[in-house]
């Protein structure tokens, strides 16, 4: 299959490699004005013989253009557990199935309808992108991983609909198309993934289930200072009405407030937390 | 097995029945026939299994998304077995056998439906047209008239049973057809219907019907009634309101009135007397009635005179005045002296009254005077500020004593005067009677060209350009000056001479006679004089609203230039009256209510002339300051003039082509004329004051007068230089000489407002400035002025910046024992202010930081999604390209179905022929092993020497062999 429309500019993976050798350069030359300083003002001649003379004589000595960060920061990944987001083809089109507009079709089909809650996972999946946390770039991915066992990849860097319905509305062509591009670009935002969700967390993981019924009662806030940096945090939240997600691949399973607390809320505490780490105000 | 098979061909057979059955009646045949190939093939596990579902769909239908692949291939392969292996068997033959029997080629068909085919085509056969010329047996003849009298023997029974019920009916559909046909007979038959049923019901139906109508009758009634009702009410108020009056006769408003009120105490009546009224109505011819009738014969209402325009009005004043011209002019030929006579002893005896009756009595016109009240308290706040010392009273009665002053100097003069009057007299009444500039104008003549020379030599030579563009033949008379020189110089000399000369100008319109209606307007300067000369304030008044409303704009197109002119005559008229020495205030005052409307009337031109007036003192002003020793500040003259501008023409502008160089003009004066005499500090706090009196409602920041106020300020200390060398101010400040200006040395008893004309009159070296009185009144003035700076900066941000030095330099000051107590209150009061609003600024402040730099967010895309997203449409906006797309998929769609069916078809075939090839391979081989098992047994025989006897049993069975083995071949 070849692409049906024409891609506009260039691949992003290349933009990117060059984006990042541009960042080298500059990070190259602000050495070369360090050593610039060092040395004499015969050895600038020299130096100026060479590639970027001018930029490097016009930078102030000891400012570097860009803050050197080398180190990728530390990421935080999210997975919510047992979304309720299931189609359903009530009448003539198909749904989103939740409890306030479909409570008789459910109850035909013999289903409890407190169980279907798809709002719960639009708050949390709002809670998350919107949260400072994200604005500041620091959330790596975003799992969900619905009651039927579908799971789909969110991008965070997606403006989810404000709006349930809207919401629904994406959710069930993601569901039934199994990916959603972007309105401008042709760049994937939500795609269904392959399970486990294992495989897509990185190695060097510290995964963090989160249930009430969990005997390890934490101060959030301690627990993420504990964490080191160079390990990325994944954090796994319910977003069910009832229940408790499976702690199968999880290394730690913890209960952060006394109170069963919805999924946004965890998650809003989770993100408080970090930021609070990471000084994002 | 035998058993078996039998069990199972009649489990066929029933099912088959039960098919047949079935199928007649045409519904599940396909679900049918996939139960019957289920039970068929049961053997083939394959067929069991059902597709997988992916995705669990609640609600979705389950119709034939239920595949089950291992049956849909097994009756593939029977397809192909019936379609492909047969075409494949006969390619190799030359003939085909047909099958051609009815119902053979339907496999759905059973024994029995066969049957039942071959004998309907059978009978078809027989009832068509070739068949009746057939010869029949017997047997099927009987046949057919059985069936057929059968079917004769139907019938009958039907008939006969059923006889009484369709007579029914046919009558029944009768009557409906008739009742369609004409309703009229139906609804009689209804009718006939009723009455056979009851004649109660229909009596009822009468009553009711007849109560219906009563009821409706009493409700149109009503509605009449609630109509007359409204109209009545309408009338009513249509005759109260005051159209109807205006139109109908006075003696027809009577009758109205009495029908009105006849009308109203109906209405008070009350409503319950509704019917009695009407009757009343009724019977007497109406009062309503009767005015109608009579407004018939009235007069139709005439359109009245349509309101005017400002043209027609313009003119009617023309008229009017032309018609009182005539009238004095009539008036003056045949009772001259009686006139004069009276005039002249009411000036006598009383000045200002009837010249204030005469104003206020003056038609329409006398408007003059109220604006001359009007006016005086417009100005009045910079002379309250300003306050007169010497007169030190109010401002109107400012204006009153001035003029009381005069009069007595009239007075006192009249004697010592009398011969020049007289002189005078003879000159002016020749000059009001004709109009006209004699040559032999001598004594008026002088006295306005003195009055020119004078101004061009105190204050400008450029006037003359000014005047050379407005009047050229000021030539003229400037020849005539030079004649009159030496008289010029002698009344030039005394100023008393020139107080007299005033004084015997106000004497002189009560001899001259009064003012003309018409005049035209003057076209130069001398002109103007002439007009104006001797008259007083009231009357000069009078004379420009004359010329103004007899040479109107509207009126006439070359108008406009006439007051073009006129505007810059007048202007220049004003400039002349500030530089005369003994001021004649309230006259100034009265002018700037013509000037104004004027320059409204010809707003371009005012401006023209007051940006070359502008010009004209600048280029003054930069001559003058390159002399030191002249005192550069501006003159009253120009003093006056920027007033004037900046009541004419709006300050608040952001620009203005007069006032912002006219402001600019002012800063200037304030930043670069040294102070050398108190004087000019008197004028500097005046500029001050007009500074920001003209930036109070724009607030437009005038550095050069807070400044300069500050200067003044510093100059009260007695060390002369008090300025730090770092305060931000000293480079400006420099220029300006720091004496102790206004040091208060001794104590001051009280403070008097200070009067600026008669300052302004003082010579610059005139012990008074260096009194403390005086220091102690321009200070008042200098700390009223910076308090309104205050409250007029209170916005700014730099306030604190700006205003705190001055506030430490005035809490510096009040520490001086000398200063009085009222002018350390109000500094002391102005400091405070000063303080309270520095500290509302510091409070609001907030400490220097570095630019926050925004942490960028990362850039957030919008998924694309459809509101009703149905699963395969295609939802590219482009319907040509989703079109061509589907089409696409279908012909690839298409096309690998049939890829895949050919490769079946091809499985297929090969397996058919390596079936066909096993067999024959089995068969060869079986064959083979036959004749080797033989040739064996032989050699056996052979060997075992049995070869006679066994020879005639193995020819035999080589015989039986060889005989079969055709066959097999």
């Amino acid at each position: 299959m070849v692409r049906p429309y024409a891609v506009k500019g260039r691949k992003r993976k290349k933009r990117e490699v060059e984006v990042e050798e541009e960042e080298e350069e500059e990070e190259q030359s602000a050495e070369e004005t360090h050593e610039e300083e060092e040395d004499e003002k015969t050895e600038i001649e020299e130096v100026e013989g060479e590639g970027k003379p001018d930029e490097a004589s016009f930078e102030l000595p000891g400012i570097p253009i860009l803050p050197s960060n080398k180190k990728p920061k530390a990421g935080v990944i999210f997975v919510l557990e047992r979304a309720s987001l299931e189609v359903a083809k009530v009448g003539k089109t198909y749904q989103i199935l939740n409890s306030d507009d479909h409570s008789n079709f459910l109850r035909k089909h013999n289903r409890n309808p407190a169980d279907y809650r798809p709002d719960i996972v639009h708050q949390a999946l709002l809670a998350i992108l919107d949260s400072p946390l994200n604005k500041a770039g620091r959330l790596r991915a975003l799992y969900v991983k619905t009651e039927k066992g579908v799971l789909f990849e969110v991008k965070p860097h997606v403006r989810m609909p404000r709006t349930f319905k809207r919401f629904c509305g994406v959710m069930l062509q993601l569901l039934q198309k199994l990916s959603i591009t972007a309105t401008s670009k042709r760049e994937k935002l939500l795609r269904v993934i392959k399970n486990p969700v294992t495989r897509h967390l990185p190695v060097n993981s510290r995964k963090i289930g989160f249930s009430y019924s969990s005997e390890k009662l934490v101060q959030l806030r301690d627990y993420v200072a504990a964490a080191s940096d160079d390990v990325d945090l994944v954090f796994v939240v319910g977003a069910m009405a009832h229940g408790k997600i499976d702690k199968e691949y999880t290394d730690d399973f913890i209960s952060v407030s006394g109170y069963p607390l919805s999924a946004a809320c965890c998650i809003g505490r989770i993100c408080n937390a970090l930021e609070e780490k990471w000084k994002i105000l | 097995m035998a058993k078996k098979k039998i069990e199972a061909d009649m489990s066929k057979k029933k099912k088959k029945k039960k098919s047949t059955k079935k199928f007649l009646s045409a519904s599940n045949a396909i679900s049918m026939k996939s139960k019957k190939d289920n039970s068929s093939s049961n053997s083939n596990p394959f067929e069991t299994i059902w597709s997988r579902r992916k995705f669990d769909i609640l609600g979705k239908k389950r119709k034939g998304e239920e595949r089950r692949i291992g049956l849909a291939r097994s009756l593939s392969i029977q397809k192909r077995r019936k379609t492909l292996l047969k075409e494949y068997e006969q390619s190799g033959k030359s003939s085909v056998f047909m099958d051609k029997r009815i119902g053979e080629q339907n496999e759905a068909l059973g024994e029995f439906d066969k049957a039942i085919l071959r004998f309907q085509r059978e009978r078809q056969s027989k009832l068509s047209k070739k068949s009746k010329f057939d010869l029949s047996d017997g047997e099927e003849e009987d046949f057919s008239a059985i069936t057929r009298r059968d079917d004769f023997e139907d019938e009958m029974p039907l008939d006969d049973e059923d006889d009484d019920v369709v007579v029914n009916e046919t009558e029944k559909n009768a009557s409906i057809f008739n009742a369609a046909n004409n309703p009229l007979e139906s609804s009689l038959l209804e009718e006939d219907e009723n009455k056979h049923k009851t004649k109660k019901q229909v009596m009822e139906e009468i009553i009711l019907k007849s109560k219906f109508y009563k009821a409706q009758k009493v409700r149109d009634k009503e509605e009449d009634q609630h109509l007359l009702e409204q109209l009545d009410k309408d009338f009513t108020s249509l005759a109260e309101s005051e159209a109807l009056l205006s139109l109908t006769q006075p003696s027809k408003i009577n009758s109205l009135k009495a029908l009105l009120n006849k009308s109203n105490t109906k209405e008070s009546e009350g409503f319950s007397a509704l019917a009695n009224r009407e009757s009343s109505k009724q019977e007497q011819p109406d009062a309503y009635d009767r005015l109608v009738k009579e407004m018939v014969l009235d007069m139709r209402a005439r359109p009245s005179d349509r309101i005017k325009t400002p043209e027609e009005i313009a003119q009617e004043e023309r008229e009017r005045l032309e018609q009182l011209e005539e009238e004095r002019q009539k008036r003056m030929l045949e009772v001259d002296d009686s006139d004069d006579e009276d005039s002249e002893g009411g000036d006598d005896f009383n000045r200002p009254q009837p010249r204030k009756f005469k104003s206020v009595s003056g038609d329409d016109l006398g408007d003059s005077f109220s604006v001359g009240d009007e006016l005086p308290k417009k100005r009045g706040w910079v002379d309250e500020i300003l306050g007169s010392k010497v007169v030190g009273n109010l401002r109107n009665e400012n204006a009153d004593s001035s003029e009381d002053a005069e009069s007595d100097h009239n007075d006192d003069d009249q004697d010592e005067d009398s011969e020049k009057d007289n002189i005078d007299e003879e000159g002016s009444s020749d000059d009001g009677e004709n109009e006209e500039i004699s040559g032999d104008v001598d004594g008026d003549m002088g006295n306005m060209l003195s009055m020119e020379d004078w101004e061009q030599s105190d204050d400008d030579d450029a006037s003359n350009d000014f005047e050379e563009d407005e009047a050229i033949e000021e030539k003229i008379p400037r020849k005539v000056k030079d004649d009159n020189i030496k008289k010029i110089k002698i009344e030039k000399k005394d100023s008393p001479n020139a107080r007299e000369r005033n004084a015997s100008r106000k004497t002189h319109p009560s001899k001259e006679g009064s003012l003309p209606f018409v005049i035209e307007a003057p076209n130069s300067l001398e002109e103007l004089f002439l007009l104006l000369n001797n008259r007083s304030d009231a009357e000069v008044i009078e004379a420009i609203n004359r010329i103004r409303a007899y040479n109107a704009i509207r009126l006439a197109a070359e108008n406009r230039k006439k007051m073009q002119v006129f505007y810059g005559v007048l202007l220049q008229y004003f400039a002349v009256l500030a530089n005369q020495k003994p001021l004649n205030f309230r006259l100034m005052n009265l002018l700037v209510k013509p000037l104004m409307e004027m320059s409204v009337e010809t707003p371009y031109f005012a401006a023209i002339c007051a940006r070359q007036r502008i010009l004209r003192i600048r280029t003054q002003f930069c001559e003058d300051i390159k002399n030191s020793e002249k005192s550069s500040w501006p003159s009253l003259k120009t003093l006056f003039l920027f007033r004037l501008w900046s009541m004419i023409f709006p300050c608040s502008d952001f620009r203005h082509v007069v006032m912002t160089p006219a402001i600019l003009l002012m800063c200037e004066y304030l930043m670069r004329c040294p102070i050398i005499s108190g004087r000019d500090i008197a004028v500097g706090s005046f500029l001050c004051n007009m500074v920001l009196s003209v930036t109070m409602q724009s607030r437009k920041f005038c550095p050069e007068a807070l400044i300069f106020l500050q200067t003044l300020l510093m100059s009260v200390s007695e060390t002369e230089s008090v300025l730090h060398e770092n305060s931000q101010w000293y480079y400006f400040t420099e220029i300006k000489i720091l004496k102790p200006w206004l040091h208060i040395r001794g104590p001051v008893d009280d403070i008097d407002p200070l009067d600026f004309l008669l300052v302004m009159d003082m010579p610059a070296d005139s012990l008074y400035f260096s009194s403390d009185s005086f220091r102690a009144s321009v200070l008042v003035c200098v700390v009223e002025t910076l308090r309104g700076f205050v409250n007029i900066y209170g916005e700014l941000s730099s306030f604190p910046e700006t205003f705190l030095p001055i506030s430490t330099l005035m809490h510096k000051l009040v520490k001086q024992e000398s200063i009085p107590d009222l002018l350390r209150d109000k500094m002391t009061d102005v400091a405070e202010l000063i303080q309270k609003k520095v500290n509302e600024h510091q409070m609001l402040r907030r400490p220097l930081q570095m630019r926050k730099q925004k942490p960028m967010p990362i850039k957030l895309l919008n998924p694309k999604f459809e509101e009703n997203f149905v699963k395969g449409r295609d939802y590219d906006p482009d319907r040509e390209r989703a079109e061509r797309k589907k089409l696409k998929k279908l012909i690839k769609s298409e096309a690998k179905g049939a890829a895949r069916e050919l490769r079946k078809d091809n499985y297929f075939l090969f397996e058919e022929k390596e079936k066909a090839r096993s067999l024959l391979e089995d068969e060869r081989a079986e064959k083979y092993g036959k004749a080797l098992a033989f040739l064996q047994e032989q050699e056996h025989a052979f060997k075992s020497g049995q070869l006679g006897k066994v020879l005639l049993n193995l020819s035999r069975s080589f015989r039986s062999q060889q005989q079969c083995a055709p066959s097999l071949m």
